[in-house]
């Protein structure tokens, strides 16, 4: 049975479910008792201060400590409450956290499920701000995801956390905090990784957007319908693996390729698109690439300069254009 | 109480074998057999044999890139040491890791190299013990280079704030990397920092494998018996360069002849002569031992096979493949 939830009370529920199913599962981090946003709330109460484990501000050292309590049995859910946060932990994930299976020749696994908060519209600046899901693709070793609805957010919450490989899930605050709801079954089920949706229908233009852009791309989807322009929005949930597949199966179609991100345009998640585009399916373009990202300045906290620093519904609109 | 005959005598024969281990290690590196580097723990093998004396088998370890001392200690073999180090497939880590051993056998899990994360990751081991009620201790064996880094102090606030069953083992070699510790600490010890988190600690001289041994003990039961972390600082000394890279130009000789009298292997050997524990042919027997013992190793390692275009893509995630 389906009832709408918001992707807060999604996120919420998968990590009680699967601390109800798994007593190796806990969560850890800083505030997660009380928790700062409140994707953590209520778990104490159910599970004690032995699985909802609140630590000291040592983002680095947690991340750490989280890797050897999977080293050890233990499936540790470590909220790093802001990916600008996790910069401090980038030894443990990128040296240690992706590598270690490999590194032991597959003795170790080291299932940490890491989730953490990107994105701006709060007015905070760059340190709170930013989306860095591109930092963490030259790691080998990782999973990324990155969902846009209550319903990927919680099934891929719950792959996370039954993977025995380490996956890191990227909640948008917007998402967090505007209330996004949608429908999801009050059956246990998973969304699995590497598996893209397909959020419109078009055959004009292929826009493949992450995370809360999904959102942008859609109303730019309803602007440009009003001129004739009928975009396919792929949303590929999942950053590493990706679902070439679905993406270029649709540019196949379309001929045309717009990435939108909401991370910085220089090496990041477009570009790679990009490059797969340029390198393997070259053929199917009928039109540069065309890459929707935010510039290579910091991220400013003025209202104004902070809404001009952000892609959104224009840039998309201005975009797609450019390759027709 | 001194240590029983067989105790002592095994304590002995590993250090030999460490120290043996590493010597044949820079021999083959100068013969151009080996192409890994070495950074040996020439003169610290009372530190590394001593501390995982006393551990059981379940007991997980955290050990330094600073040779095999620890790693022989816990019970790793050298056939599994020398075939990882030499990169062949039946390394214990397929040829992947080479300086970095893990042994899940020996509950052994890995070893880090930009130091320091794994001080988070021996509190992380030991949480979970905790947690799953194993009771298991983690040692984490770490040198005073490592505890600048920035895991130090909160792992040590954690381990004391969660009452974790880990034993901080600290060889203060008087180095980090190329400097002397003069030079990275405004200090003579480093062990003092632990009381900042109410965590007991003591320093205790290193060269003597029973001192270290008993001390080790004394803090591997503080933590099994669940009064939390417990941390040692070692008074040792260098006798390598960093690494075998390092001419070491900047170690003063007079250091050098000085702790050459303190000598843990000549210290036990004498200790267990005294006592009437071992004769001078039986140690003369002992070390030949080891030496075919380690000899008979490298030649079976290096005939061993090497790893395949194949397992390059291998490992890296729990399905196959690449992502």
């Amino acid at each position: 049975m389906a009832r709408k939830i918001t992707f807060m009370q999604a996120i919420n529920e998968a990590m009680a479910e699967e601390m109800r199913r798994d007593p190796s599962v806990f969560v850890f981090g800083e505030d997660v008792r009380v928790s700062a946003f409140g994707q953590t709330a209520g778990l104490v109460k159910e599970f004690g201060e032995e699985r909802v484990v609140n630590t000291p501000i040592a983002e680095n050292a947690i991340t750490g400590a989280a890797i050897g309590a999977a080293l050890n049995g233990m499936r540790p859910v470590l909220e790093l409450m802001f990916c600008d946060f996790a910069m401090l932990a980038m030894d443990e994930i990128c040296n240690h956290l992706g590598q270690w299976g490999y590194i032991t020749g597959g003795q170790y696994r080291v299932p940490v499920t890491i989730r953490t908060a990107v994105g701006a519209g709060l007015r905070m600046a760059y340190g709170h701000s930013q989306s860095l899901e591109s930092q963490l693709i030259q790691a080998p070793g990782l999973i990324l995801v990155e969902p846009s609805t209550p319903y990927d957010a919680k099934g891929l919450l719950k792959s996370a956390i039954r993977s025995d490989d380490p996956v890191v899930v990227f909640e948008h605050k917007k998402l967090l905090f505007g209330g996004i709801d949608g429908e999801v079954p009050e059956e246990d089920y998973t969304v699995p990784f590497g598996e893209a949706a397909v959020r419109k229908k078009g055959k004009d233009a292929t826009v493949v957007a992450f995370g809360f852009m999904v959102y942008e791309a859609l109303n730019a989807a309803q602007e440009l319908v009003k001129e004739g322009i009928d975009i396919e929005i792929i949303d590929p949930r999942t950053i590493v693996p990706l679902d070439k597949d679905t993406i270029f199966e649709s540019v196949e179609k379309t001929g045309r390729l717009i990435t939108v991100e909401e991370g910085r345009i220089r090496g990041g998640l477009g570009a790679e698109i990009a490059a797969l585009a340029c390198s393997e399916y070259f053929s199917f373009l009928k039109a540069p690439v065309q890459r929707v990202a935010a510039p290579m300045i910091p991220i400013p906290g003025s209202p104004v300069l902070e809404d001009l620093y952000l892609p959104n519904k224009d840039s998309i609109v201005r975009a797609v254009k450019r390759t027709l | 109480m001194p240590l029983a005959k067989d105790k002592l005598l095994e304590l002995y024969r590993k250090m030999l074998l460490v120290r043996t281990m590493e010597e044949t290690h820079g021999k083959l590196l100068k013969e151009g057999k080996l192409q890994l580097m070495g950074h040996f723990g020439t003169g610290q093998e009372a530190v590394s044999v001593g501390i995982t004396g006393p551990l059981r088998q379940e007991d997980i370890l955290f050990g330094t890139h600073r040779g095999v001392g620890e790693f022989i200690g816990k019970g790793m073999s050298p056939k599994d040491i020398w075939h990882e180090y030499l990169g062949k497939k039946t390394g214990l880590c397929k040829g992947k890791g080479t300086l970095h051993l893990a042994d899940k056998k020996n509950n052994i899990p890995g070893l880090v190299s930009s130091l320091g994360a794994d001080f988070s990751m021996a509190v992380g081991t030991a949480l979970a013990s905790k947690m799953r009620k194993t009771n298991q201790v983690t040692l984490y064996s770490v040198g005073e280079g490592t505890c600048n880094q920035a895991d130090a102090h909160p792992s040590m606030c954690m381990a004391a704030l969660w009452k974790l069953p880990v034993f901080f083992a600290v060889a203060t070699n008087q180095f980090c990397e190329l400097s002397y510790m003069c030079e990275h600490y405004p200090t003579q010890d480093v062990a003092p920092r632990a009381a900042g988190y109410g965590i007991p600690y003591e320093i205790v001289e290193g060269q003597d494998v029973e001192v270290v041994y008993e001390a080790a003990q004394k803090a591997i039961e503080h933590a099994r018996s669940g009064k939390g972390p417990y941390l040692i600082e070692y008074k040792t000394f260098r006798m390598a360069t960093h690494f075998t890279g390092d001419p070491g130009t900047y170690v003063n000789p007079k250091d050098l002849e000085e702790w050459a009298k303190k000598d843990p292997i000549d210290l036990c050997r004498k200790k267990l002569m005294d006592r009437g524990m071992m004769t001078a042919a039986e140690d003369q027997k002992l070390r030949g031992e080891v030496q075919a013992q380690v000899d008979g190793v490298i030649l079976g390692a290096l005939a061993a096979p090497d790893p395949t275009a194949q397992d390059l893509f291998e490992g890296l995630y729990s399905g196959k493949g690449v992502l």
